[in-house]
């Protein structure tokens, strides 16, 4: 099958063997349709999931389950399924009923709450770490960084049981193997400290290593610059360090703010019950639409999309700050 | 009134378990309105002086005082000093007005004080009209005008430039160093200036501090250090081209190089005896060409020489000379027994490879004691001379 292919193309110089000739000569034209075929993949990945979600929202809930959502076509007498799916009818009232049926937004504020404050957390204790391990030269450094690193290695599941009997506090916390107690901890479950504490905790080595690099990068001489002409080493950090890495800064913040906002698993823990009044978070309200007997899987569609918008807003208004930030190249001294 | 004094100051790092001294037991009396230059080549530890002096460094000994007060151990900001880096070191995130009224803000200054300062500073510098600029869209020289501005804004006791002009070019480099001059004046503040270039120290300064692996090596006018350098280091390193040395022997009534003698009475000159190792130290300038000996006040025998090199400079020539065979040494040694550097007159018809007669003028010639490097005497008074008058150590000619 392949000698008649071979011997046609190298007698009339066939299509394959003329791209392929045109490719060698012109590599670009390769790496440019690789591109295409990769970018077309990968927003395919992540904008059909943000779709299909549309299309469940908008679908009537009696409509959910009966029928296909790929609809057939009959186009000039030749009929077949249309590949993508699409909404059987239109209920833009979803979003409305969102709100009403479940505390949504008290959901949302939530995690909002719980995502900012870790992030402030997160961003001043991570500047202060970030300025001692990038700017200051001590025995120990690399061994210190690495203990902290290996901190976020862990599965966080690992630190789910000691810290819920933690933040009960039931019983008063002993020392490792014995039982010797050390003092009784207040029962923090049900409120935003069981959940900012061990997110900080968990999130905070990503942004160390982060900042780190960032404020290792600052010339030593703007800070002493920024000393003699009267802060303090804290004040040069958040007066000239920390806003000359702003690009640095947004990005932790922006990876703990996303990853703070889209947690469940801790907080659906200290959470004791998916009720907004114990802080429990969006993923919480999403799940309160699923009752014992009915799933409403167009509002918790809607209540996804509702979720999502927050991050959304947020990551385009950082990565203006970002790609300005990387852009501008100002860091010459 | 900010006199800066340094105790016994002494600055030690620890590299890896080797025990580096950056600063060893420096004294230094600064007076008030000042202005003085650290000089040295690199890593002599004038910058670790200048950070002690700072507080960006906190010394491993030695106390330091600004005006009254006892400074060793206060943070940066609350010395009551300015200072401008030599990598200029403007925030890139502020624009000019906000750099040069940083310091202001963080002390609360009232908003139409903050204005007032600016504005003369502004003034000063020659920066009216830029206030809004990002430093990234200034040149070099505005920029380290921006910083100069930034200093003098807070009116502080003492002033600090470490290698301010370094990253500029040459025409900015002598046109800033004017500027300066006229700062200091319109100032009249103590100012503490770290330098490589022996030129800017010497064009600047009231007094050199002439500095040396951690060590002062002498602390006077510039024109003491030229004239009188107390050792071999500061001959060598202040004038440009620097001196020619050359090792001899003393005997009783001259002094004994590998390839010429120069005629005077030991006996006469405090320090020096007969079967003493010197080493001979003169200027370029004060080596003649032989036609011109009857003009040199106290000149030396003639000294038979090759002439190597000639660098035409515009206003004088430099003349490297072979002593001897004429046999090029490439030692790296400090005394090049058998080279002399000459500065002659631009008319000179003299050309390469030429033999000629040199002298010397004996009223310049140093002497340093080879062991040791302390200079000994900075004239030789010829013997035929009335010894009463000779022996002074510290005659100056300038």
């Amino acid at each position: 099958m392949a000698t008649p292919t071979d011997t046609q193309e190298q007698s009339s110089d066939g299509p394959l063997q003329r791209w392929t000739q045109s490719a060698i000569q012109n590599p670009d034209k390769v790496y440019r349709a690789l591109f295409y075929a990769a970018m077309v993949f990968f927003l395919v990945t992540t904008l059909f999931p943000f779709y299909w979600l549309i299309v469940l929202a908008v679908t009537p809930e009696g409509n959910l389950l009966s029928g296909s959502f790929l609809p057939t076509v009959n186009l000039f007498g030749v009929s077949g399924t249309f590949p993508l799916p699409v909404p059987k009818g239109f209920n833009p009232g979803a979003f409305v009923t969102v709100f009403e049926q479940v505390p949504f937004h008290l959901y949302m504020l939530n995690s909002f709450a719980l995502a900012v404050t870790t992030t402030v957390i997160v961003l001043f204790v991570a500047s202060l770490a970030g300025y001692v391990f990038g700017r200051l030269r001590f025995p120990g450094r690399a061994l210190l960084m690495l203990g902290i690193l290996a901190i976020s290695y862990f599965p966080p599941a690992a630190f789910v049981i000691p810290l819920f009997q933690a933040f009960a506090g039931n019983a008063p916390i002993t020392i490792p193997f014995t039982s010797i107690p050390l003092f009784t901890p207040p029962r923090m479950l049900n409120t935003p400290g069981s959940m900012v504490l061990p997110f900080s905790a968990l999130f905070m080595p990503l942004s160390i290593f982060i900042l780190t690099t960032f404020y290792g990068q600052i010339p030593d001489g703007l800070e002493d610059a920024a000393r003699v002409e009267g802060t303090t080493r804290l004040g040069a950090l958040f007066r000239v360090i920390m806003p000359l890495s702003a690009p640095g800064v947004a990005t932790a913040a922006v990876l703990t703010f996303i990853a703070v906002y889209n947690e469940y698993f801790f907080s659906s823990i200290m959470a004791t019950s998916p009720e907004a009044a114990k802080w429990s978070p969006i993923v919480g309200g999403i799940l309160s639409y699923q009752t014992q007997y009915t799933t409403q899987f167009n509002l918790m569609a809607a209540a996804s999309i509702v979720g999502v918008l927050p991050v959304v807003i947020l990551v385009i208004v950082a990565q203006e700050r970002i790609v300005s930030g990387l852009t501008s190249g100002a860091l010459k001294e | 009134m900010a006199r800066v004094r340094l105790e016994h100051v002494t600055k030690r790092y620890d590299d890896q378990g080797d025990v580096v001294t950056a600063v060893d037991d420096m004294n230094l009396d600064i007076d008030h309105g000042e202005f003085i230059c650290f000089v040295g080549p690199s890593g002599c530890g004038k910058s670790t002086t200048m950070e002690t002096i700072a507080g960006l460094t906190i010394p491993t000994e030695g106390e330091i005082y600004i005006g009254d007060r006892e400074v060793t151990n206060l943070p940066p900001k609350d010395r009551g000093i300015a200072m401008v880096f030599q990598n200029i070191a403007l925030f890139p995130h502020m624009d000019v007005y906000d750099n040069i009224s940083f310091g202001l803000r963080l002390r609360d200054y009232p908003q139409d004080e903050i204005d007032r300062r600016v504005e003369r500073a502004a003034d000063i510098v020659q920066l009216e009209g830029m206030l809004n600029r990002m430093p990234e869209e200034m040149s070099g020289g505005q920029r380290q005008r921006v910083a100069i501005a930034r200093a003098i804004v807070r009116e502080p006791d003492v002033f600090l430039m470490d290698e301010p002009l370094a990253n500029l070019d040459a025409k900015l480099k002598v046109h800033m160093r004017t500027e300066l001059q006229r700062l200091h004046k319109e100032l009249d503040t103590t100012i503490i200036y770290v330098t490589h270039d022996q030129e800017e120290a010497m064009t600047l300064s009231d007094r050199i501090a002439v500095l040396d692996s951690g060590q002062l090596q002498q602390i006077d006018p510039p024109l003491t250090c030229y004239n009188e350098p107390d050792n071999l280091f500061v001959a060598g390193f202040i004038g440009s081209p620097s001196m020619n040395f050359i090792e001899g022997t003393v005997t009783d009534t001259a002094l004994e190089t590998p390839n010429f003698s120069l005629e005077f009475n030991p006996t006469s000159v405090e320090g020096v005896s007969a079967g003493d190792d010197v080493t001979l130290g003169i200027r370029p300038e004060d080596i003649y060409p032989g036609e011109l000996k009857s003009e040199v006040p106290d000149p030396s025998g003639l000294i038979t020489a090759t002439t190597d090199i000639l660098e035409p400079m515009g206003d004088e020539i430099f003349a490297y000379l072979l002593l001897g065979d004429g046999e090029t040494s490439m030692s790296q040694e400090l005394a090049t027994n058998d080279q002399l550097l000459m500065s002659i007159d631009p008319d000179s018809d003299l050309e390469e490879d030429e033999e000629i007669g040199v002298v010397i003028d004996r009223r310049n010639v140093h002497l340093f004691d080879s062991a040791t490097g302390e200079a000994i005497v900075h004239d030789l008074i010829p013997y035929e001379a009335d010894s009463t008058t000779s022996g002074s150590e510290v005659e100056s000619d300038d």
